[in-house]
């Protein structure tokens, strides 16, 4: 991963204070084209990482998510002339100007500020999420140690998942249910190995960790985190854009 | 010389348990020994290996008596983290056991909890990797390498804690029979190379026999036997009653025994019973 691009030479809080800049600012912006373009600027950033390409997937994701909180909400706001009814002549399924307003900002604001967080994991080794928020930050190694042992899991998870699931399979068990209760009482048969998977493994490295002197007291580090010239520079510049967009705007 | 391992009067009840995993054991075991434990699943392996390195009864709860001393260090009443810089260990799962993402955090990980400076950790990691042959990984992300290439990060992490003694518990189930010969020659280049007291728990006999001077059987949370590989294959109600998978070459030189024909040691391995058969065969042509 490391000399992809210039945010993966980026040390990781120089990304969360870009990160945190974002959510400033579309906090602070009340129409939903200016936060459009902030949205723009996330993608633009991830372009120029070259990792627009790798998160995708994951902007997709957040894309849908914000359609359905946008769903949610927007038939629950009666204020405002009514637009479009879902059953005409009813009450029910009413959409107002203003609720739809407010709903596409809701929903623009949580797509903006989302998004940061796919392009920081991209070009960010968790590695050195750690060290950084461990030595900058003083967060207790622990946690940070928890946070990204929990993520190595996650492929390791996803590998024992299709063994469980071939393992069923092969056993004649019918995971492809029309039902829908069907279908999640069928997840219980994949969930138990899986979760009994994990207890073992989470046990195993506990020990392995324990006969390596984990917990022994005050800890070395072999990685150093450090502030480039580079870093100074984006964080000036985003705290000055932030500031100057942010006045602009509220006047 | 104090021995590097003292067992004594060792029993152990796990908590809810009425039947002892380990009971009466006495076991003593010399700095530089290679040492080879076996014996059926359940037998208190596993068990006996986490009382060596102080989980039990440190981070395992349960009932214990008895004593175990390694390194004249009490191990229910050493931290953990005390007993790491004596005693390494190695676990079956290669994948559970390691931490890190990158082999050289791996090694690291056990020297940045003992506070050691950077540029330390630095020389020890390269050293670990070189007595286990594994420089040229140094770099790489565990998640691309191979089960027997995490073993050796594995074996790599706990040298570099400049053990005395290492405890590995059946590292090699997981791996192919390529995989398993190379650990086992690993382990015994860092027994005579560097000194280091292994303890090797292995359910592959045929693997171990030739490669251990000494073989420890466990059986039903007891030690059934204690000798030399060859003096313990040789029993055969022992070692069907241990279920103990014999190597064919040797099962063959027992029946040669037992229909009076052969007299001699019992072969370990295919090139010494080929020998062994071109003489008995050579002496009774010159008889005949």
């Amino acid at each position: 991963m490391p000399g992809k691009s210039f945010l993966h030479k980026l040390n990781p809080l120089t990304k969360v204070v870009w990160s945190l800049a974002v959510i400033t600012l579309a906090f602070v912006y009340q129409q939903p084209l200016p936060i459009l373009s902030l949205w723009a600027s996330v993608l633009a950033v991830a372009l120029i990482g070259k990792v627009l390409r790798e998160i995708l997937p994951a902007i997709r994701g957040l894309i849908i998510f914000a359609a359905i909180f946008f769903l949610f909400q927007v038939f629950l706001i009666d204020e405002g002339q009514v637009v479009f009814t879902l059953v005409p002549g009813t009450g029910i399924g009413r959409i107002t100007d203003v609720g739809l307003k407010a709903c596409t900002m809701l929903a623009l604001r949580m797509l903006a500020m989302t998004s940061t967080i796919p392009v920081l994991l991209a070009t960010t080794p968790p590695k050195d999420m750690i060290v950084a928020f461990v030595e900058k930050l003083k967060v207790p190694y622990v946690y940070a140690l928890m946070l990204v042992t929990s993520l190595r899991f996650i492929p390791t998870l996803q590998e024992e998942l299709s063994l469980v699931i071939q393992a069923q399979r092969a056993r004649a068990y019918d995971l492809e249910g029309r039902n829908i209760i069907k279908r999640f009482l069928a997840l219980i048969p994949l969930a138990l190995p899986l979760l009994l998977m994990s207890v073992q493994r989470a046990r195993t490295m506990a020990i392995s960790m324990e006969t390596r002197a984990f917990g022994a007291g005050p800890r070395t580090s072999l990685h150093t985190s450090t502030f480039q010239l580079l870093d100074i520079g984006v964080i000036s510049s985003c705290l000055l854009l932030t500031a100057v967009l942010a006045v602009v705007s509220l006047h | 010389m104090e021995p590097i391992i003292k067992v004594e009067n060792f029993t152990f009840y796990y908590p809810d348990s009425q039947a002892p995993a380990l009971e009466g054991i006495n076991l003593t075991v010399r700095e530089g020994e290679f040492l080879g434990l076996t014996g059926p699943a359940g037998a208190g392996k596993t068990t006996l290996a986490l009382a060596l390195n102080g989980i039990i009864p440190n981070f395992q709860g349960g009932r214990m008596g008895g004593k175990v001393m390694v390194a004249g260090l009490d191990t229910a009443k050493t931290p953990c983290a005390r007993l790491a810089g004596v005693i390494g260990s190695v676990f079956q799962d290669p994948e559970a056991q390691l931490v890190a993402e990158v082999v050289e955090d791996e090694l690291a990980f056990g020297l940045e909890n003992l506070a050691v400076s950077r540029e330390e950790i630095q020389r020890r990691i390269g050293a670990a990797l070189e007595m286990v042959g594994i420089a040229s990984l140094r770099h790489r992300s565990l998640r691309e390498l191979s089960g027997g290439q995490k073993q050796k990060v594995a074996i790599a992490a706990a040298v570099a804690l400049r053990p005395r003694v290492l405890v590995l518990d059946e590292p090699t189930s997981e791996l192919d029979p390529q995989g398993t010969v190379e650990i086992v020659a690993l382990l015994q280049r860092l027994n005579r190379d560097y000194g280091i007291t292994i303890l090797l728990i292995e359910q592959k006999i045929s693997v171990l026999a030739p490669r251990v001077p000494r073989l420890v059987c466990l059986n039903k949370g007891r030690i059934v036997a204690d000798a030399s590989p060859r003096q313990i294959l040789a029993q055969e109600k022992l070692t069907t009653e241990l279920g103990l998978e014999v190597p064919p070459v040797t099962a063959l030189f027992r029946m040669l025994r037992r229909a009076g024909v052969y007299q001699g040691d019992l072969p370990l391995e295919v090139d010494e019973g080929q020998r062994e058969l071109g003489r008995l065969l050579g002496s009774r042509a010159s008889r005949a």
